[in-house]
């Protein structure tokens, strides 16, 4: 801990004045029971306290002495009362404390056979009713914890939703992107995908959009071409992911954008029949 | 009636913890005026003051054995079981309503001036050491100390931001320190 800074922050005088809350008055006093440059600060200022008080000292009326001394020996005398009459009472008890009703053994045994069966029973009715409930509480804490569990999925669907969507705002934000919009090619009709990417920082996102969902053997392609060249820029995924942003592989450099359908992982060049949308880079 | 001989600060500990009377009436004869002025100054009046001055000294009488010396000298003992006693009965329901709401009126001014009990004869060379503090230094150290208010209170009674409360309350002590020194 800073001491000094401690010191200077003010909190001693104002713990002195009494004005810190109960909490903060703990902490102070276990500082200054740790750090002797804290107790003295402490004690200088309670100094203080003592003399500004001291400055408004004025003189009781005369009488309250006498009254004060008059209370004091009475709390005195109810003080010394009080274990007297305990006595008292105690030597009134005695004789006929101890005096046991005369009971043969042998009833006592009878007696403490009939007690144990009772309590047996007792004990075994209590078993059951404690069973049962801890039955009852297993199935409620079982429920809360299936519940539980459900929750905390779900919790993390949404995380998962909000960070998708967070890092899609962050792009939206950023001016550093620039967003194409690839159109339908060729014999397709009415598709739309979108690439979003930063020349700067070469990161490539794809939105699939309205591309129709691929046959089982067969997945999307994102090419960047430049002077007639493709460039390979990864396979995507539609499914429930086709309205989210996916990270694509970086492009260095992209005049157009195209998607071709290919096998699945994806090939080396494009199968160009199999293109469905491309888009220009703008400027 | 007044006790010819003093009494070291231990001494008095130790014949407190013993019961005996003889120490007791020289601790009232040694400190029962700072600790009334205490009381005047909380409560505002001399009725009620009396009243908190016998169940202080009768506290200070009963509960000596928690009294622990490494915390502190006696005297600060005595005075806070003396604030916190008049502002405890400043707060009762009696004085609830009209004082407590007084406190913590906007009027800042008016209510210093209510504040003020005389300072006692053998102190008026002290008490010009006073008029040397700023009044928002004498209210915020009166404010806490005698009337028990919270920082939340003053702030809002001095009108100035919460967070500067502490730092303000160490300046008035420390322009206090200064004077006194004088």
């Amino acid at each position: 801990m800073d001491v000094q800074r401690y010191i200077s922050s003010g909190i001693i005088e104002s713990h002195v004045a009494g004005l810190v809350s109960d909490s903060e008055a703990r902490e102070v006093e276990a500082a200054i029971q740790q750090y002797p440059e804290i107790k003295a600060a402490a004690d200088a200022v309670r100094l203080d306290m003592e003399r500004y008080v001291q400055m408004w000292a004025v003189k009781p009326p005369a009488g309250l002495k006498q009254q004060l001394m008059a209370r004091l020996n009475e709390v005195e005398k109810e003080e010394a009362e009080v274990p007297v009459a305990e006595d008292k009472q105690e030597k009134e008890e005695e004789e006929p404390r101890f005096v046991m009703p005369q009971i043969p053994v042998l009833k006592i045994w009878q007696y403490a056979a009939v007690a144990a069966g009772v309590l047996l029973v007792v004990s075994a009715g209590m078993n059951v009713v404690y069973m049962g409930r801890a039955d009852a509480l297993g199935e409620k804490i079982a429920k809360a914890e299936e519940e539980h569990v459900a929750l905390s999925a779900e919790k993390s669907a949404f995380a998962d939703r909000y960070q998708q969507t967070q890092k899609e705002l962050d792009l939206l934000k950023d001016p550093a992107f620039k967003w194409i919009k690839m159109q339908a090619v060729g014999k397709h009709t009415d598709i739309v995908a979108t690439i979003c990417w930063n020349p700067a920082t070469k990161e490539a996102y794809i939105i699939p959009q309205t591309l129709p969902e691929p046959p089982e053997d067969k997945q999307y392609q994102l090419w960047a071409i430049v002077n007639g060249k493709p460039i390979d820029a990864g396979v995507f995924q539609l499914g429930n992911m086709a309205k989210a942003l996916q990270k694509m592989k970086e492009v260095t450099s992209a005049q157009v954008f195209a998607v071709t359908l290919e096998k699945k992982g994806g090939s080396t060049t494009p199968s160009l029949d199999q293109m469905f949308v491309a888009g220009k880079v703008a400027g | 009636m007044e006790s010819a001989f003093t009494y070291t600060e231990s001494e008095l500990v130790q014949g407190l913890k013993a019961k005996d009377q003889k120490v007791f009436g020289y601790l009232y004869d040694r400190y029962s005026p700072a600790l009334y002025g205490v009381a005047m100054k909380v409560l505002n009046e001399e009725s009620n003051a009396g009243d908190v001055l016998q169940e202080v000294f009768l506290k200070i009488w009963r509960n000596i054995d928690r009294y622990d010396e490494s915390k502190g000298r006696l005297f600060t003992w005595m005075l806070n079981i003396t604030r916190n006693t008049a502002i405890d009965t400043l707060r009762s329901k009696a004085h609830k309503m009209d004082q407590k709401i007084q406190v913590i009126g906007d009027d800042v001014h008016l209510y210093t001036t209510n504040l003020t009990v005389h300072p006692s004869v053998d102190h008026l060379g002290l008490s010009k050491v006073l008029e040397k503090l700023t009044k928002e230094q004498r209210v915020i150290i009166d404010l806490a100390y005698y009337k028990g208010c919270t920082q939340e209170e003053i702030s809002k009674v001095l009108e100035i931001p919460l967070g500067t409360v502490k730092t303000r309350m160490r300046n008035a002590i420390i322009q206090l320190r200064n004077l006194l020194k004088i």
